[in-house]
């Protein structure tokens, strides 16, 4: 404008470490097993980079860990992690408990306080007590062992659901009988399936792909689970499973 | 601060087989401070069409009665009930009036709709943005605070050919366990399931915190 002095101010440039790759983790625990399952699809933006990067990652034969939010720190998040308990075989020839392992997530998470990994972790498997176990975090190490939990894009689509279909939230047990508090494998696969397929019709990041780690504690088989591939290490011990679903690609 | 989140609320609606389902949570707040929690948000328009109307608290109020002095005008003009697809249009013209002032208001249609050449009534429900872009779907519809809560429990209950009796118990669940993980909406319920010969309205107890 004429008359009015011009102020220059000189042109700023900010670089953004992190971004949001989508996706949607979910994790439920039975009486003697777990099953944690992500999908696979990876996007940023509106773009999808990939149709398969995998979220959920076996650790141990009895731990497995599902990573969502930033791909890049989720990635080195559970490559640090599995260095560590490499370390722990080393140094007490066995592997590390479940509990363990989720302490050592928070530690791992709270050193990096003030410049944290932008990951959601859900870590499943099974306690020394042969239990099925499902630990929660937030980015920062702040964790709680539960039942069930949904995290990622689709968390808020997901989470509802589960509080119905698991904890049998507002749903009364008929007179004198109460609700499960474990359900048999067979309704906890049909249950994640289902969250999946829904969030894939309504979510545009989920979808792609469905990966689902079954961990059974020791001695128990996985009657009926057809197709399901073993991927752990040792079948005398507790064991991991893998099962894959298609997912809609649109 | 959204003003679409200023008041909370939600309305979900639902179509079974020869009926349909509306249903809306009963909270009114200031932000997250609740200030009433009997604040019905659905409205009957004719005997068998209801309107939701989650969103700025005011609106609803002002919008209620600009919808009712527009369907009595319609009535007293045509000689005639408005039908829910008609009524569905009016709503949309009446928001797209204020194309640049909105009301804040994503209203939700439920209704049974008279075929003119047989005369069988069929199940309609409809949504709406706040400018009036209609969304006419096959199974349901969400709006307000709790939108993508109640998009991933229904989209996991919904079954196509619900009788009167489990759309009640389909739209209920959804609703219930979707508000219960909503800060905004919540404290009780309400429901309407529109047949060909009744309306049941039923208040639900929800959780009180």
């Amino acid at each position: 404008m004429p008359g009015t002095p011009s102020i220059q101010r000189p042109t700023q440039h900010q670089f953004n470490p992190y971004s949001d790759n989508g996706g949607t983790i979910l994790a439920i625990a039975g009486a003697d097993f777990s099953i944690i399952a992500g999908d696979t699809r990876q996007s940023e933006g509106y773009n999808i980079q990939t149709r398969y990067a995998p979220k959920v990652f076996r650790l141990t034969d009895r731990a497995v860990l599902a990573v969502n939010g930033f791909a890049a720190d989720g990635n080195m998040f559970v490559k640090k992690v599995k260095q560590r308990l490499e370390w722990y075989r080393h140094a007490h020839a066995k592997d590390m408990p479940l509990r363990a392992i989720a302490r050592l997530i928070q530690t791992m998470l709270y050193a990096q306080r003030f410049f944290p990994y932008y990951v959601y972790n859900i870590l499943g498997g099974i306690e020394e007590d042969g239990s099925g176990a499902v630990y929660s975090f937030d980015p920062v190490g702040s964790y709680e062992r539960e039942t069930c939990r949904a995290a990622g894009a689709a968390q808020s689509l997901v989470q509802p659901f589960l509080d119905n279909q698991v904890y049998f939230k507002n749903q009364v047990p008929p007179p004198g009988r109460a609700h499960p508090t474990h359900l048999p494998l067979r309704d906890v696969l049909d249950i994640v399936i289902d969250a999946f397929t829904s969030a894939t019709e309504r979510h545009i990041e989920v979808g792609d792909g469905l990966e689902m780690y079954i961990v059974l504690a020791k001695g128990r088989t996985l009657q009926g689970v057809e197709a399901a591939q073993e991927i752990s290490a040792r079948t005398d011990g507790e064991r991991v499973f893998v099962l894959r679903r298609d997912l809609k690609k649109d | 601060m959204s003003i679409m989140e200023y008041n909370g609320g939600s309305v979900i609606a639902m179509v079974g087989k020869d009926c349909v389902a509306i249903a809306s949570d009963l909270r009114l707040g200031n932000q997250a401070l609740t200030v009433a929690t009997n604040f019905e948000k659905i409205f009957p328009v004719t005997d068998r069409i209801y309107i939701g109307l989650p969103g700025l608290a005011t609106d609803v109020t002002t919008l209620r009665e600009r919808f009712r002095y527009r369907v009595n005008m319609y009535t007293i003009k045509e000689s005639r009930t408005i039908e829910p697809s008609t009524f569905a249009h009016l709503v949309s013209s009446t928001l797209y009036e204020r194309r640049f002032g909105p009301y804040f208001i994503e209203p939700i249609i439920a209704g049974l709709e008279r075929n003119p050449a047989t005369g069988e009534l069929s199940p309609y429900i409809a949504g709406a943005d706040l400018i009036g872009c209609l969304n006419f779907a096959k199974d349901f519809v969400v709006a307000g605070t709790a939108s993508d809560k109640l998009f991933g429990v229904a989209e996991g209950l919904w079954e196509p050919g619900l009788e009167p009796e489990d759309l009640f118990e389909t739209i209920s669940q959804t609703l219930l366990n979707a508000v219960d993980r909503d800060a905004y909406s919540g404290w009780g319920a309400i429901v309407h399931v529109i047949t060909k010969d009744k309306v049941i309205s039923r208040t639900l107890k929800g959780r009180m915190d």
